[in-house]
């Protein structure tokens, strides 16, 4: 099966500054991964150089195995997209929208989002503008999903969003993804909140992919190891990502490791492992070692 | 696509169409107000002796001050090209980019320069419409007041013919690039009419003089009087500049002039015998009035191919827009 993005050696420049380096990819299709990292890790960057919106500097992307930056109506079919603050034409009507998407697109289908709207009680002839942020977020995410797309990438799309519309905003995501079995793709700099609906994780760190693997695997991989305190390193640990110490006791979160006696082992949370790599600016050893 | 560019600029489209309507309305009715003072036309007017023919007299200096308002309305003409043209260029990526929008219209499934061909075509389209009929409106406006002055070198040059529809297009192409630039319609607007008010300066000022190689007529220096000649003696003629040459060609400083005239007056004659005796003529060079489309078209061609650069540049732009 084709990996729904692929990316090789990938990089970014803006004039002397580099928003991505070296970035290889591989994320399966029929997920949901949610793209992790500080502001400023460049994850804005990439999705819109997945989107096609950027080109890269050096390196190669593509998305369903072809390149996004040829910006042919075929690619772009293929592609939803809700950049940050879901940005709308705010003088059109949620209908002209509608239009909008309608008149632009291949296979829009406009009952679809019409159904979406109409069961969120979204008026057809209010102006984006005098929507609320929740609901404009809403109308952002129906017209990105009514283009049926095979891969949706959506931009810190909870990050303007209050609890209430967070929530909504999540159940209409992964009601269309139940349903049409698409590839979803988006950014967050919260952890705790993504673990509830994504599958497969990205941690990207200054312009370097930091952690790309399968959410299940990842915490499986990882613990939580505490005993004795000692600054020499029991390699039978496995590898330490971070290392916390108090007066008598030393913690470790560990990858591929195991508790030696004397020590307690303990499963890791998804944000205490990004954290970890993130706070270590390391990044995790690719070659996966199959679990004994 | 068209139906898009239609809602995004309507209220620019209509805006600008009701300025230019009601525009017309104000042109049509002092323009036929300044007809009514010439009942036999003002060809009439241009070829009989001024000063013999009574309501002709009574017509002209009516018109002098400033019957049918035709320099406030002529200089507000000077203004609308920039006007049609920048707000419509302005917005067409400047608030796509202050909104964030962009990113919505290109990722729908209409690649980027498709979206943009349209819009420049239908946006400059309506600027060449509006700027067509506008300048129609004020060259008919402006006819009996032409009749007198000619229109190269005068304010009717700027105003009327195809030059407005190529400052409109020149003021579309510079507002969209500043949209670019600056990211912001508005700003872009300002930035936009700082360029645009350089370039029309420079052209008309550096380049405009040179379209055609000028010519020169020599005039024997008369006392001022009847037989005393302004400019060319053709009102339509556009003087570019007076100098005075000696009997062997050659151009007299302003300082030979003084001393020849502190001469003059030593020999107790007046200047202009003194001038004759000495074989001084009046040189007045000038471009020829019946150039004007000649004129016209060779300015207009540079405001376009100016324009088209610029939108070309757009174009490149949106191409590999690198954030």
């Amino acid at each position: 099966m084709t990996d729904a993005l692929s990316a090789s050696g990938l990089c970014k420049r803006y004039r002397s500054t580099w928003a991505l380096r070296e970035c290889d990819l591989a994320l399966p299709a029929g997920r949901v991964i949610a793209l992790v990292g500080p502001n400023g890790a460049g994850k804005t960057t990439l999705l819109r150089l997945t989107v096609g919106l950027l080109s890269p500097t050096s390196g190669s992307i593509e998305v369903f195995g072809s390149s996004p930056t040829t910006n042919t109506p075929q690619a772009l079919a293929r592609i939803g997209f809700l950049a940050q603050e879901h940005p709308l034409y705010r003088s059109f009507t949620v209908a002209d929208l509608l239009h909008f998407g309608a008149s632009l697109n291949i296979r829009f289908d406009r009952p679809l989002a019409e159904k979406r709207l109409a069961s969120l009680d979204i008026p057809l002839n209010r102006k984006a503008g005098a929507l609320s942020g929740g609901q404009q977020s809403q109308v952002a995410l129906a017209l990105a999903l009514a283009k049926r797309p095979d891969l949706l990438v959506l931009d810190e799309p909870l990050s303007s969003l209050d609890p209430v519309a967070r929530r909504e905003f999540l159940q209409t995501l992964m009601g269309a993804v139940a349903q049409d079995g698409i590839t979803v793709l988006f950014s967050s700099h919260v952890v705790h909140e993504l673990e509830r609906v994504c599958d497969y994780l990205v941690v990207l760190n200054n312009g370097r992919i930091a952690i790309d693997d399968d959410i299940e695997t990842l915490l499986e991989r990882h613990k939580i190891l505490t005993g004795p305190r000692s600054d020499v390193h029991d390699p039978m640990l496995g590898t330490v990502i971070e290392a916390t110490h108090s007066d008598r006791h030393t913690s470790l979160l560990v990858r591929d490791g195991a508790a030696i006696e004397g020590w307690q082992e303990q499963p890791a949370g998804l944000e205490d492992v990004v954290l970890a790599y993130l706070r270590g600016g390391v990044a995790m050893d690719r070659t996966k070692v199959a679990a004994e | 696509m068209i139906w898009m560019t239609w809602r995004q600029h309507r209220a620019e489209m209509l805006v600008l169409t009701g300025i230019v309507a009601v525009a017309g309305l104000i042109l049509l009715m002092q323009g036929l107000s300044i007809r009514g003072l010439f009942p036999d036309g003002a060809a009439a007017c241009a070829n009989s002796d001024v000063t013999n023919g009574d309501s002709c007299a009574q017509a002209l200096s009516k018109l002098s001050d400033g019957y049918g308002h035709p320099e406030p309305i002529s200089f507000l003409a000077t203004l609308m090209p920039f006007v049609i043209g920048a707000f419509l260029g302005a917005p067409l990526l400047g608030r796509e980019f202050e909104a964030g929008t962009w990113q919505l219209a290109w990722t729908q499934a209409v690649p980027r320069l498709r979206w943009l061909a349209v819009k420049v075509t239908v946006l400059a389209g309506l600027t060449v419409l509006l700027t067509l009929a506008f300048s129609a409106m004020v060259t008919w406006y402006r006819a009996p007041v032409d009749t007198f002055d000619g229109r190269l070198g005068q304010v009717g040059y700027e105003v009327e013919g195809v030059a407005p529809v190529a400052y409109a297009l020149f003021a579309f192409a510079v507002a969209t690039v500043a949209g670019v630039l600056l990211r912001r319609s508005l700003a872009g607007l300002a930035l936009a009419a700082a360029a645009f008010v350089m370039a029309r300066i420079a052209v008309a000022s550096l380049a405009r003089p040179k379209f055609a190689s000028a010519m020169t007529v020599l005039q024997t220096v008369q006392d001022k009087g009847p037989g005393d000649t302004r400019g060319t003696g053709n009102a339509g003629d556009w003087v570019l500049g007076t100098t005075f040459i000696d009997s062997s060609g050659h151009k007299l400083s302003t300082a030979t002039l003084e001393k020849l005239s502190g001469d003059a007056a030593n020999a107790g004659v007046s200047i202009p015998a003194y001038f004759q005796q000495h074989g001084i003529h009046r040189a007045v060079n000038y471009q020829p009035g019946d150039r004007f489309w000649h004129f016209q078209w060779i300015e207009s061609g540079l405001y376009v191919g100016a324009a088209l650069l610029l939108v070309a540049l757009v174009a490149w732009r949106v191409r590999r827009r690198s954030l």
